[in-house]
């Protein structure tokens, strides 16, 4: 299990350093003026000349990267080139705000998708058909319109909550519940539709397998053969799901953190990415890489321990 | 998404799924959900297509006095705030999406199913490379991704596609490559091999078969993702902004939402419309290549007895003199039926009378898809989705089963009715361990403690013939073989000490050494407990060394019964000679054995 | 969304980062409103973060309230421009103009301790010269800067610059404590003397920066709140719901054309006018499309825009139609200017027949982000009309100022700041040697014109700037559609006097409702 559990970090760092590097040159393919963009129109064309040269852009690919690198090796990725801001701090510091996000929206991917898929397998007919159009829609519906129209209705309108902006548990924690509440819901749809999908999928197939019969035939009730087995047997597959969402929602984090002016680290990404900050696209890349690669192996041992058939010495 | 575990004794289920393949078309048009969105996309696409035909504008025709026009008039949708007429941009824009779409998915498709097909079929090493380049396009979120590739190619909306394809095809692969997985492992395929048909040839044979489906359903939701996707980042402002395309509309609209709220419904609707209709189509495809809509999973035409058969009347023998034990089970007319997507119901069972007495064996014997294991399953009230008594009684013990609660039945079953199914394997949780298994129906049914249950648990695994309990009680089911596996479940159906036990051919998965001992097996339990037991084989020779009694069943009919000396010593009925006959000529009456294949998960 | 509106909010940054460098004015001596209500959090919007925090690295317009948050300037402005005394109390020019002598307060210290003095004030004013700020250049005629005393400092110029003390009282004359200087975070970590210090742990830099009152600060009547917070938005969207939501006390918008719903949420708007926008016709002697070579062509382009609507169609009527560059009350300025082109698509097409180019022709520009997108839209409807046929290339926004400003294209539609002398005009769009003069054409025209401007009396210089602009329209070198409305919203709590040269108000001009 440890062997296992240090293969996969070994590979996950070879995956996070060939993610680094590729990103670095693509970006740096881009080129293009990074102190007239910094400075824009009016400034002099010394002053970007010399803002070029600050930033060392003035040195070869090669060089720059080496710079960069032996930074990172030791826990300094620079600094934004936007915002003069250390990458770190930038980066670590949005990603609690995402994170709270996204990790909401997981939980609550969860339990509204274990709860709907199996009301659908189980329940069948109209319920069935009802959770069926609602994961139609919920998969149709651009995600940043939902988003859009919970601001309208619960922020504007009704005033519930506030419509913009972010609120740290720290410094108050029903606040941030608030803050984080519409953004969660806004995030969730898309992934609470794909998650019932696959539950209400496996949850029927796995009905169907021989041993859910024997397992009624021992005199079982149907909510412990259900709960008890089936979905167990079918949660395999929807975590892998759940798992797949989660990067999912990390993208989604971009739109909803734009729309709600949440500072995470969405919306650094695309202010990064548009402007050309590399240093800090960099981070980002870095950081959801890390992430993603903690989430896989999480996920990898969670299916061990739910199905020992995959469970790895 | 998935493939259905084929049910074990239903009739030519392959003629069926051939059937299926040629009438695809016509099957998903004839579910109203299918056609429906069939016909959209028909017409999104015929309007992308024609779309310098039909927009009654150019669409790039900009008119400063005519800005936000509401809809009517000259402009049947409407002006944007560029003053552009809504519907002529509306078709145009829909080649972009349409085609964008198109360009997402066959990469996709094209990098996926390859590579799925690859590493799925050759196995380890092929499926660590392609692992891990899926596991590079998996670390990111596709849209920081796309974000950094539009910096990097310039903003054309078919290198976003074609980036995008490549980003996703690892959802192509994870399904392909888990499907193939699975079938490869199946009989068939190992059989293809043998009979020395090139790898090639096996995976466009049987692999391509079967991950056609999921695949289908696979593409149809990642052009919607796709055109969702390529809508945001238009909406984004990051797509081509001279080319007219839904998301920028909607980015337009957007920009104008408190001036003309109205705009903003048009390009919603083709996005939403078109994805649900892809979402729906897929389903219903889904549903027509699988029969995974459940009522609609039996289609039994070929069942469907013979017409002359109807008017046949049961061969009985008759009962030899001396007093027998009491009844335990007496099943009169019993038909069994299957709810049909049109409303009816095609029967599969017709009026079948069946009696167990306590101490007896009795068996029930007919080729695949005579209806025995249907029987069988009435009597326990565990038929399949869909399927229902239509008629009949089963009397047990005074009661009527087929007219019980829910409740009263899984009171039942366990304590007083147990259970052998025919695979082993397939009916064990695989999750939980041997030990849990056994234990948790006692602890239920009957009231045991942890260790009362374990230490039972572990005598029956010792009973059964299991060399080490301890360590079975202590395994999982993929870490015993299939004749422990078997002692094991009848270990589980005694384990609660039933008055009937049906088994359900018992031995047939089982090596000739395994069966026999086995057989044995059963026989000693019900002489020590006395059980009546309801014998389900298409084995004579099983009948002859264990049943008392024996019926013979055809089409879903009984059409000889009696015991079994007197049936083996004078068959009757035509039927049962034939059956007769064809042992002697050591030919098995058994239809082709269908695999039963599941896991292939989207 | 945030592509495009983040684009918006460049666009407009883009807007007030011009209209940055209209400055300088008169030297009356109004002064501010300088209430001395006090207490409660200033929630602020802004459409931009700033590059950096430190003094040297800043820069004013869209930046202006977290340099005025942090820092206190050598001079101040009031609302109409003018420069009044901040930490220098005095100031006087040598005769020939080129030696600043300025009296500095005795009586401040940095947030870290450090005394502020005459040697630290030569030294943030060599730093601005020598930094990266964007405006950097501003103070490029300063040769020097020494403490004479400790509360005299001496600024040495190579030649006269009538902006010099507009400059000193904005970023130019930002004062940070010397500690800072060079420290690691300095960019995230400002330390100087103004009225509220950085509350890093709060902060979240590029979304939310928040401050809080500095104790000790030597002008407590100009502190108006106990603490500041700047929220940055990236889309009009967000900025209309925060304002819905009453979770900004005063922001200027991305966006005005939502005014109604802004002012539904009792929300006051006020407006400037800073820029125009329109065509710039760089290509002034055809090196790239030789019918721009043509004076006749680039009337032609005048005539064929229909301003009205344009007006109406990219900017909501938010605005004023205009035909000249040069800001209204200029001595340029000359109202009946901006007539000289009516819509005439006739006349048009004539003009381009005369010219040689009965069957039109085409015309390459680049199509970027700019929230201008109907007009990119229009203005090739127009010229289409005429039958210019104009091909778009289009450009990230990213790198619009690089090709733009590298000769790439010989004509483009941008906005452009109205800078308050003609002067400072021309040397950002018309003299040879501007930015916006692409190509950098000489005209002997021109020439004569600007040094009349700069060496001549007063009455010369205004005559001469009549004729230039008049000159300028006459060429038709920028065919300007409108003069585009910056709109500044405040909730009803908050009283705003909004600043004439600037994109965002003054800090010391934002202050609780009477």
């Amino acid at each position: 299990m440890l062997w296992f559990v240090l293969r996969r970090l070994a590979a996950g760092v070879v995956l996070i350093v060939a993610i680094a590097v590729l990103a670095f040159f693509l970006l740096y393919a881009t080129g293009g003026d990074v102190g007239r963009r910094i400075l824009g129109p009016t400034a002099s064309a010394d002053t970007v000349a010399q803002k070029n040269t600050q930033l060392g852009l003035d040195k070869p690919a090669l060089s720059q990267f080496a710079d960069w690198a032996s930074g990172a090796v030791r826990g300094d990725f620079g600094r934004s080139w936007f915002t003069g801001q250390s990458v770190s701090d930038a980066v670590t510091g949005r990603l609690a705000v995402t994170l709270s996000l996204v990790i909401g929206a997981t939980v609550l991917t969860a339990v509204v998708a274990v709860v709907l898929g199996v009301l659908a397998a189980r329940r069948g007919g109209w319920v069935d058909t009802a959770v069926q159009f609602l994961s139609v829609l919920g998969f149709a519906v651009p995600g940043f319109l939902v988003a859009i129209l919970l601001v309208l209705v619960f922020a504007i309108n009704l005033d519930l909550v506030d419509p913009t902006g972010y609120t740290r548990f720290a410094d108050s924690p029903s606040g941030w519940l608030s803050s984080i509440l519409l953004p969660v819901i806004a995030l969730s749809i898309a992934s609470i539709v794909g998650v019932a999908q696959q539950v209400r999928g496996s949850m029927l197939d796995t009905l169907r397998l021989d041993y859910v019969r024997t397992l009624r035939s021992r005199g079982l009730s149907e909510r412990r053969v259900v709960y008890g087995h089936v979905l167990r047997n079918a949660a395999g597959p929807a975590l892998s799901i759940l798992g797949v969402q989660f990067v999912g929602l990390l993208g989604g984090a971009v739109l909803v953190e734009q729309i709600f002016a949440i500072p995470g680290i969405g919306q650094t990404a695309v202010s990064a990415t548009v402007g050309g900050d590399v240093p800090l696209v960099l981070g980002v890349v870095i950081a959801t890489a890390v992430l993603v690669v903690l989430l896989n192996l999480a996920v990898d041992l969670l299916q061990g321990w739910l199905n020992p058939k995959v469970r790895r010495a | 998404m998935t493939t259905t575990a084929a049910p074990t004794d239903l009739p030519a289920v392959r003629t069926l799924e051939r059937t299926a393949r040629v009438s695809l078309v016509r099957r998903v048009l004839r579910s109203p959900v299918g056609a429906v969105s069939l016909v959209f996309l028909l017409l999104v696409v015929l309007a992308a297509v024609f779309a310098p035909l039909l927009a009654p504008q150019d669409p790039d025709f900009a008119s400063a006095r005519d800005v936000l026009a509401p809809p009517g008039g000259d402009h049947l949708l409407g002006t944007d705030g560029s003053g552009r007429d809504i519907l002529s941009r509306l078709l145009y824009a829909s080649r972009l999406s349409l085609s964008g779409a198109a360009t997402a998915v066959g990469v996709a498709a094209a990098i996926g199913i390859t590579a799925g097909l690859l590493a799925g079929y050759y196995g380890r090493w092929s499926e660590s490379v392609a692992s891990s380049v899926s596991s590079v396009f998996m670390a990111l979120p596709a849209i920081v991704v796309l974000l950094a590739a539009r910096t990097v190619l310039g903003p054309s909306p078919y290198t976003t596609m074609i980036v995008l394809g490549v980003l996703v095809s690892p959802a192509f692969y994870r399904v392909v490559s888990a499907a193939v997985a699975g079938v490869r492992q199946e009989l068939y395929v190992d059989a293809a091999r043998v009979s020395g048909l090139s790898d090639g040839r096996i995976i466009a044979r049987h692999i391509l078969t079967v991950v056609r489906a999921p695949a289908i359903i696979l593409a149809a939701g990642m052009a919607g993702i796709a055109i969702t996707l390529q809508a945001g980042l238009d909406f984004l402002g990051l797509g081509d902004p001279q080319r007219p395309s839904w998301g920028g509309m909607l980015s337009d609209a957007f920009a104008a939402i408190y001036r003309e709220p109205l705009t903003l419904l048009w390009p919603s609707l083709a996005i939403g419309l078109t994805c649900i209709a892809l979402v729906l189509l897929g389903s219903a495809v889904r549903d027509a290549l699988e029969r995974s809509g459940r009522p609609r999973r039996r289609r039994r035409r070929d069942a469907a007895p013979p017409a002359a058969s109807l008017a046949e009347s049961v061969v009985v023998h008759d009962e030899p003199t001396g007093a027998r034990a009491e009844e335990l089970l007496h099943v009169r007319d019993l038909a069994v039926g299957y709810d049909q997507p049109d409303g009816s119901t095609t029967e599969v069972v017709h009026g079948v009378e069946l009696s167990v007495h306590r101490g007896e064996i009795h068996g029930l014997i007919g080729e695949s898809g005579s209806g025995k294991t249907q029987t069988a399953f009435a009597v326990m009230r565990l038929l399949a989705a869909g399927g229902r008594i239509v008629r009949g009684s089963i009397e047990f013990e005074g009661a009527d089963l087929a007219t019980l609660s829910e409740k009263e039945m899984t009171r039942l079953r366990g304590r007083r009715i147990a259970y052998v199914p025919q695979e082993p394997m397939s009916n064990l949780d695989p999750v939980f361990t041997v030990g849990h298994q056994l234990t948790e129906p006692m602890r239920v049914a009957l009231g045991l403690s942890r260790t009362a249950a374990r230490t039972r648990a572990l005598d029956l695994l010792a009973r059964v013939g299991i060399p080490d309990p301890q360590r079975t009680f202590a395994a999982y089911p993929h870490q015993i073989s299939g004749g422990m596996a078997q002692r094991v479940l009848i270990a589980g159906a005694v384990s609660c000490g039933p008055d009937l036990l049906i088994a359900d051919e018992p031995t047939t998965a089982l090596d000739v050494t395994v069966q026999a001992e086995v057989l044995d097996l059963l026989r000693d339990l019900q002489r020590e407990s006395s059980m009546g037991v309801l014998l389900v084989t298409h084995n004579f020779g099983v009948v002859a060394d264990l049943c008392d009694r024996v019926s013979v069943m055809r089409a879903g009919r009984i059409v000889e019964t009696g015991p079994t000396r007197a049936v083996f010593a004078t068959p009757r009925h035509e039927y049962t000679r034939s059956l007769f006959d064809a042992v002697l000529e050591d030919t098995a009456p058994r239809g082709p054995l269908v695999p039963t294949t599941q896991g292939a998960q989207a | 969304m945030l592509g495009r509106k983040s684009a918006r909010l460049a666009a407009a940054g883009v807007a007030m980062a011009l209209a940055l460098s209209a400055c300088g004015g008169s030297d009356g001596d109004s002064g501010n409103a300088g209430g001395s209500g006090s207490g409660g959090t200033l929630t602020l919007g802004s459409i931009v973060a700033p590059p950096s925090l430190a003094a040297a690295e800043s820069s004013w317009a869209n930046g202006s309230p977290y340099v005025q948050a942090v820092y206190d300037s050598l001079l101040r402005q009031a609302p109409d421009g003018s420069v009044e005394p901040w930490l220098a109390t005095e100031w006087s020019y040598d005769d020939a103009r080129t030696v600043l002598t300025m009296t500095l307060r005795d009586d401040v210290t940095f947030t870290d301790g450090t005394p502020f003095t005459a040697d630290v004030a030569a030294q943030n004013v060599l730093r601005f010269r020598d930094g990266t700020s964007a405006q950097a250049s501003k103070l490029a005629n300063v040769a020097d800067a020494t403490a004479v005393d400790d509360t005299t400092l001496q600024i040495t110029l190579t030649a006269p610059d009538p902006g010099l003390l507009t400059y000193l009282a904005q970023a130019g004359g930002a004062q940070a404590s010397p500690a800072s200087f060079d420290a690691a975070e300095a960019a995230t970590a400002p330390v100087g003397s103004g009225p509220y210090v950085l509350d890093a742990d709060r902060t979240v830099i590029g979304s939310t920066y928040v401050f809080t009152k500095n104790p000790e600060y030597w002008a407590p009547d100009e502190q108006h709140y106990d603490e500041l917070v700047i929220n940055v938005f990236t889309t009009a969207q967000t900025q209309v719901n925060a304002i819905q939501g009453g979770q900004v006390d005063a922001t200027n918008l991305i966006d005005n054309q939502s005014g109604p719903q802004i002012e539904g949420a009792g929300y006051t708007i006020q407006t400037v006018e800073l820029n125009w926008a329109g065509l710039i016709l760089f290509d002034r002697a055809g090196q790239l499309n030789p019918a721009l070579g043509d004076v006749r062509v680039r009337q032609a382009i005048a005539h064929a825009i229909d301003r009205d609507a344009l007006l109406e169609g990219a900017a909501g009527g938010l605005g004023t139609v205009t035909g000249q560059v040069f800001r209204e009350g200029s001595d340029a300025y000359d109202p009946e200017l901006d007539d000289r082109y009516d819509y005439d698509p006739d006349a048009a097409r004539d003009l381009l027949a005369e010219a040689g180019y009965p069957d039109g022709f085409t015309l390459e520009m680049p199509f970027f982000d700019i929230g201008l997108d109907p007009a990119f839209d229009l203005t090739a409807q127009y010229l289409s009309d005429v039958g210019i046929t104009v091909e778009y290339t289009t450009i990230a926004l990213a790198d619009a100022f690089t090709q733009v400003l590298g000769g790439s294209f010989p004509a483009t539609l941008f906005y452009l700041s109205e800078d308050s002398t003609t002067w400072q005009t021309a040397q950002v769009s018309i003299a040879q040697g501007s930015t916006f003069n692409v190509f950098h054409q000489p005209d002997e025209t021109v020439a004569g014109l600007l040094s009349t401007i700069q060496t001549g009396s007063e009455d010369e210089a205004a005559a001469a700037a009549t004729e230039l602009n008049e000159y300028v329209v006459e060429q038709a070198w920028f065919v300007p559609y409108y003069r585009a409305q910056l709109g500044f919203a405040s909730g009803p709590d908050t009283d705003v006097v909004l600043q004439s040269d600037n994109a965002y108000p003054l800090l010391q001009n934002i202050t609780p409702a009477a």
